[in-house]
């Protein structure tokens, strides 16, 4: 038996490439998380790992053009729940960013780059795969251990 | 007064410090508007600035961002931003990444304030 049989789909969702959808995308996936099973403070951090990769996509793939659109697709399995963000941006490999060492940013007073060190920190599993010639769509997966749902 | 329903910023002048409160969820749509709100204060010549989160539910990177952009600033002018009255969830963002190495996080608004006399009476 594979992965993908007992993959079972929550939903599908489409998003504008515009911060002020930020909030619903938030809620839905909010909602979803709570559905399988996790804490409505997991939930909540979920929901802002995949914020920011929604805020990354919308401001470094689509350089702010609202006129794009975000595929989100919830689902889960025996042991996680997965949610895949697909784009047809400038792929942009999250994954590939080092984690910052935040003593030493916070010497330098940056700002930024903080929203990548959240979802890692948030999520179990992170995956990259940028479009080619088979997928014409980036996609983002993330990953949520259902073994810690407090 | 403000575009965003689902954000809002009040200023308070107090003697030596101006009270921001943020009411909502402050994330990359609405963070410009807390940038916009702290620049005045700056340019009106003020470095005391103590942020209440209390009616804030929720913070995500850029709004933490936009305390990076001027606390360097702030303190080279003698002064600071503190913040207080967050919301266990609220605050949890923060102790993820380890802001409160770097920010005065207080429970009370009221001590918060203390602190700022204290600074002043100092000088």
């Amino acid at each position: 038996m594979t992965n993908n049989i007992l993959n079972s789909k929550i939903n599908d969702y489409q998003f504008q490439t515009d911060y002020i959808y930020l909030e619903d995308i938030r809620r839905t996936i909010n909602l979803d998380a709570l559905s399988v099973g996790f804490s409505e403070e997991v939930a909540s951090y979920i929901a802002m790992a995949v914020d920011e990769a929604c805020t990354n996509l919308i401001r470094y793939s689509f350089n702010l053009d609202p006129n794009n659109q975000i595929l989100i697709e919830t689902q889960f399995d025996s042991k996680s729940f997965i949610i895949k963000i697909k784009d047809s941006g400038k792929p942009f490999n999250p994954t590939e960013v080092n984690e910052p060492d935040m003593l030493e940013y916070f010497k330098s007073f940056k700002r930024g780059g903080l929203g990548i060190h959240i979802i890692k920190k948030i999520m179990d599993e992170i995956i990259y795969i940028p479009s080619d010639t088979k997928n014409s769509m980036n996609t983002l997966t993330l990953v949520k251990s259902l073994h810690n749902l407090n | 007064m403000n575009q965003n329903s689902k954000f809002l910023v009040s200023n308070t002048s107090l003697d030596n410090v101006q009270l921001l409160h943020l009411h909502g969820y402050l994330d990359a749509h609405t963070a410009p508007d807390l940038e916009n709100a702290i620049s005045r204060i700056i340019n009106k010549g003020h470095s005391n600035i103590l942020v209440s989160f209390k009616e804030l539910d929720y913070i995500s990177s850029a709004g933490l961002g936009v305390f990076m952009a001027f606390i360097e600033d702030v303190r080279d002018k003698g002064g600071d931003i503190k913040l207080c009255n967050m919301k266990p969830k609220v605050f949890s963002v923060f102790d993820l990444l380890g802001f409160p190495l770097l920010f005065d996080i207080t429970e009370d608004e009221q001590l918060a304030l203390s602190k700022f006399s204290n600074i002043n009476s100092d000088k």
